[in-house]
């Protein structure tokens, strides 16, 4: 595992622009940054990435199950008791589940260990699944990268074979919130894939959803039956239509029971049971302790690295503020993120359906990515 | 030389986020359809129609009526769209009392009534066709209504004007599709996302 420089395709931004990345600059810092590129042996992304993400997901999938039958549990994992059922049947009755990403620290040596799973709504799928996919094409094409370099990103033929293979209501729709551009592009990227798998969809803004006798329905008043929604579990089970989620005939993607393992708290579940497991760190649910050197101390329900607070081995103590203060902790031992020159680097690995789909680069100038962390874009070359 | 399998995606293309594609989706010319337009039963039967027929389609038309009538609040913001005396109070209830919705004032026959004697018109005897081959009427039976200041038009319950005057018209199916009265409560998800704005997404 290399850190590159490289120099960026002239015009880039326009093409981004053009696309719908509209976000690749924000308050003028960059975030898609193609100034530099990582470079992965295959045995790299294959032994150290790719089999452990396949693997650490099925540990999780087999989590489920243990969660809905403890309710000590279901509680540890702040669920809401009148949803319990709701989320038990949605996973008995095996409601299919789309995507995921899980985060990890690695730098190329030993075991890459997981950060966290973000299994409800994860977001920089376009920037994985076809920007830098075109970035890669483009710089082969320039001669700029070596002919043969590779890249490990099977996001958009995966997405596009999931579409065509799940059972899905149709027509189905996708939602996200209104104010949010960067979240509408990754909405608008997966109705893309979803119209090339021949499905019939529709986009309806979040707060437009309406409610006629508990029936979800579009604006015209058609029940819909099938939703994308970019919007955590946690925050809808909160609002004032979450009595409307158990009368509402509507399939969910993400379904429900991926709450579960969106939880911060399915990492101290998957060490008690994997105790020891190489790709796993330990954690436990946190109690009222002040942080330790060596620890993390993570929100159950947080996003983007809001309201994380970590001190180092050294003692030093670093903390993010977010909105994400009202739920339970969790703490993790810390496993810091290699730093490549200046920059601390953080993989994420992407799953869909049940397949390790590829990667995305993050960099930040703290141990803490954020949203704001820089995207970059990687190769595979031995 | 040994060929391994690429681990990316053999390709990945946009269609609808290209600005300049831009997917014709409503741009297929609709064919006209027709359809018969009464205020009442009787009217129906006068004009040389089955008179169970013409009974079963407003039976068919009232049945519907509330479920798709435009709703309102109150019988004065009804009756300013429709006219005095021209509102009736609606199923449901709100905290303040009754939502109203205008009286059914016709209703438009979308099946073929076997009109005594008359030969069907061209058009009529098109979508006949088209109907027995999809197996579907494209134009549902259902109750019309007039506003206040256009007391000779028939209009559907979304307000399309269908005809000024009994009996048959012409008109594109997709703009005469029945749909729920606009009751729905709105605005049940999201709140969390406004209390907490402080990121770009709400992913992660």
């Amino acid at each position: 595992m290399k850190r590159h420089n490289i120099t960026p395709r002239p015009g880039w931004q326009d093409f981004a622009n053009s696309v719908g990345f509209t976000f690749h600059t924000i308050d003028n810092e960059p975030y898609w940054d193609e100034s530099a590129y990582y470079q992965f042996s295959l045995q790299q992304i294959e032994q150290d990435l790719e089999t452990p993400t396949e693997e650490l997901h099925q540990m999780a999938l087999d989590l489920v199950p243990d969660i809905l039958a403890d309710e000590q549990l279901l509680r540890q994992l702040a669920i809401p008791e009148q949803f319990w059922d709701y989320i038990a049947a949605s996973w008995r009755s095996g409601e299919p589940h789309l995507y995921g990403r899980m985060d990890f620290s690695y730098d190329g040596k030993g075991p890459a260990k997981l950060l966290e799973l973000n299994y409800d709504t994860p977001t920089s799928l376009f920037e994985t699944g076809f920007f830098q996919w075109v970035w890669l094409e483009d710089q082969l094409m320039r001669g700029q990268l070596p002919q043969g370099a590779d890249q490990f990103n099977s996001l958009q033929d995966k997405l596009e074979q999931a579409f065509a293979q799940l059972p899905l209501a149709q027509p189905f729709y996708f939602s996200s919130v209104t104010e949010s551009i960067e979240d509408k592009g990754t909405v608008d990227y997966l109705m893309d894939i979803a119209l090339q798998a021949g499905l019939n969809c529709r986009y309806i803004q979040l707060e437009q959803l309406g409610d006629i006798e508990g029936q979800l329905v579009d604006m015209d008043g058609f029940p819909i039956n099938g939703l994308f929604k970019l919007y955590p579990w946690e925050f809808m089970l909160q609002e004032d239509f979450a009595s409307t989620i158990l009368t509402s005939k509507t399939q969910w993607l993400e379904p429900s029971w991926k709450l579960l393992l969106s939880n911060k708290g399915i990492l101290p579940l998957l060490w008690q049971k994997y105790q020891g497991h190489p790709n796993l760190l330990p954690a436990f649910f946190a109690d009222k302790q002040p942080v330790e050197a060596g620890w993390v101390k993570k929100p159950l329900f947080s996003r983007e690295g809001a309201n994380i607070e970590l001190v180092t081995a050294s003692g030093q103590r670093l903390t993010e503020d977010g909105p994400y203060t009202d739920s339970g902790y969790i703490r993790q031992e810390l496993a810091p993120l290699p730093k490549f020159g200046d920059n601390y680097t953080l993989i994420g690995s992407w799953v869909v359906g049940d397949s390790a789909a590829g990667i995305c680069i993050r960099e930040d100038n703290s141990l803490i990515t954020k949203d704001s962390s820089r995207f970059l874009p990687h190769i595979i070359l031995d | 030389m040994k060929v391994r399998p690429s681990k990316r995606s053999q390709k990945a293309a946009l269609i609808f986020m290209l600005p300049a594609t831009g997917l014709a989706l409503n741009g297929c010319a609709e064919k006209q359809v027709e359809a018969q337009v009464f205020s009442t039963p009787d009217e129906c039967a006068a004009f040389y129609n089955p008179p169970e027929q013409c009974q079963a389609a407003f039976a068919e038309a009232a049945q519907l009526h509330p479920k798709v009538a435009p709703r309102y609040a109150n019988k004065q913001e009804c009756e300013a769209d429709f006219g005095p005396g021209q509102c009736e109070t609606a199923p449901e209830q709100h905290q303040q009392g009754s939502f109203f919705m205008p009286m059914m004032m016709g209703f438009m026959a979308g099946q073929m009534l076997n009109r005594g004697g008359l030969a069907p018109a061209a058009g009529q005897a098109a979508s006949q066709q088209t109907a027995a081959a999809t197996g579907r009427n494209p134009v549902p039976t259902q109750p019309l209504y007039k506003s206040r200041d256009d007391r000779n038009t028939f209009r559907t319950a979304s307000n399309t004007a269908v005809a000024s005057q009994p009996g048959s018209t012409t008109i594109r199916p997709s703009a005469v599709q029945p749909k729920p009265a606009a009751l729905a409560r709105r605005g049940g998800f999201g709140a969390q996302a406004a209390q907490r704005s402080v990121n770009r997404s709400y992913g992660g």
